[in-house]
């Protein structure tokens, strides 16, 4: 069962189209894997759609003056449109599938479109950035080996973390593929995992890494996220 | 599917705040499946000059250009047009359909803007033609049922090696292409292939 999902106010965000490509893509693909998020996108959209489109608005009442000058642009506009030819194909979607670890597993729809760079090793761990271009957040993939674990670390940032397949523990309890797990700075964590995994991620900022030796490894954290 | 808010009868929602929000839901949907079928130009001027005064003010909100808001318009008013067969009325209002696609393309619009990318991301993270997905989904779902089974004996043999590979024995399409000695666009062409017949036969059950 999955047990941690988007909150309200960022499924809010996701249906207005307000937030990163990264954290859109992340929510995309647990609504993949949810029927209840699915079922709140559906009735969320209904509910904005409503907002933006009624007919005493804020959007409408600016509207009613309109100009001479739209109304001709909007007509020219209409009859480009209407010259287009209308298309009815639909293409079936082939699932990406995604190997690691002698498995291979179909990646959500949202995830498999994104172009990802090469894989990096630190131990048992692999990550591959995703080439999203998006300043100070970096949406990773990350695969952990059988026994692996992460130092004990905080964020001055956010981490969010969508497990993909595979399972692993931290302070909180343990996660199955689908769990959406946001961390803000206040919360550190010492995620391992005993079968393996692959999750996505999303940081906003660079990791502290808080005891002894781990403050050692500081540089591994910007390797792994 | 039906989603909790947006019931087949749009009554409800306008009942509930008579007065407040007047929206002709009724007569829009009834003009988009008439743009759908018909392509009648009457319909899709009714749509157009409801909706691209609405839109506008929403792109001038959102990126605070009249330019790139015109743009949205445009954008948005051409899916409208070209992707209306792929509309379905049983899928929601025609409202919530147009919103859906104003915000993928201000969302791609944006993204072009923030990172100077053309990725055109938005149709992945908020697909528009849902049944695709839930046919995939509910494809796998069935896969185990006899009844599938039959129908993918009786796919032609090139076809019918590709569906068992990816779906039955897990290999990947690069694996597969590698076992059968073709090209991996073979494999994909003919799964797609193969996958639209299957839908074909398998007709509207799953819905
Ligand atoms: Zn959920």
């Amino acid at each position: 069962m999955i047990k941690y999902h988007p909150s309200k106010q960022l499924m809010q965000k996701h249906v207005a189209g307000e937030l990163p490509v990264g954290l859109s893509v992340a929510i995309a693909a647990h609504i993949e894997l949810c029927g209840a998020c699915k079922l709140e996108l559906d009735a969320l959209e209904s509910k904005q759609a409503e907002a933006a489109f009624t007919n005493s608005g804020s959007y409408s009442e600016e509207a009613a003056e309109s100009s001479t000058e739209e109304d001709l642009a909007f007509e020219a506009m209409m009859n480009d449109i209407t010259q287009l030819d209308m298309s009815s194909e639909m293409v079936p979607r082939v699932p990406q599938m995604f190997d690691y670890q002698d498995k291979s597993v179909q990646l959500p729809r949202a995830i498999a479109a994104l172009k990802l760079g090469s894989f990096i090793n630190a131990g048992k761990v692999s990550r591959a950035r995703f080439e999203l271009d998006e300043g100070p957040l970096r949406s990773s993939l990350l695969h952990i080996k059988p026994g692996g674990e992460i130092p004990e670390h905080t964020h001055t940032g956010f981490e969010l973390t969508l497990l993909l397949d595979g399972s692993f523990e931290d302070e909180s309890g343990s996660y199955v593929p689908g769990d959406f797990i946001m961390l803000d700075g206040r919360h550190n964590h010492t995620p391992k995992t005993e079968e393996g995994c692959l999750c996505f991620t999303l940081v906003d900022s660079a990791l502290h890494f808080n005891k002894g030796l781990s403050k050692l490894l500081n540089p591994i954290g910007n390797l792994i996220y | 599917m039906v989603s909790l808010e947006q019931s087949s009868d749009c009554r409800t929602i306008k009942g509930k705040n008579v007065g407040m929000q007047e929206t002709p839901s009724e007569q829009l949907t009834a003009a988009l499946v008439n743009v759908a079928n018909n392509a009648d130009k009457k319909a899709y001027a009714y749509l157009f000059s409801y909706f691209a005064p609405k839109i506008k003010r929403f792109g001038i909100k959102q990126f605070g250009s009249e330019a790139m808001a015109m743009e949205l318009v445009q954008d948005t008013m051409t899916s409208v047009w070209r992707k209306a067969k792929l509309y379905h009325q049983d899928k929601g209002a025609a409202t919530t359909w147009v919103y859906t696609i104003m915000r993928n393309a201000s969302f791609d619009a944006l993204r072009k803007v923030k990172s100077n990318k053309e990725d055109n991301l938005s149709e992945e993270i908020w697909p528009l033609f849902h049944d695709e997905q839930v046919c995939e989904k509910s494809f796998k779902d069935h896969l185990q049922t006899n009844q599938l089974k039959e129908k993918i004996k009786s796919l032609p043999a090139a076809q019918r090696d590709v569906v068992v590979g990816v779906y039955f024995e897990d290999m990947t399409q690069e694996q597969l292409a590698q076992h059968l000695g073709i090209p991996v666009g073979t494999v994909k062409s003919r799964l797609r292939l193969a996958l639209k017949k299957l839908k074909v036969e398998l007709g509207e059950q799953h819905d």
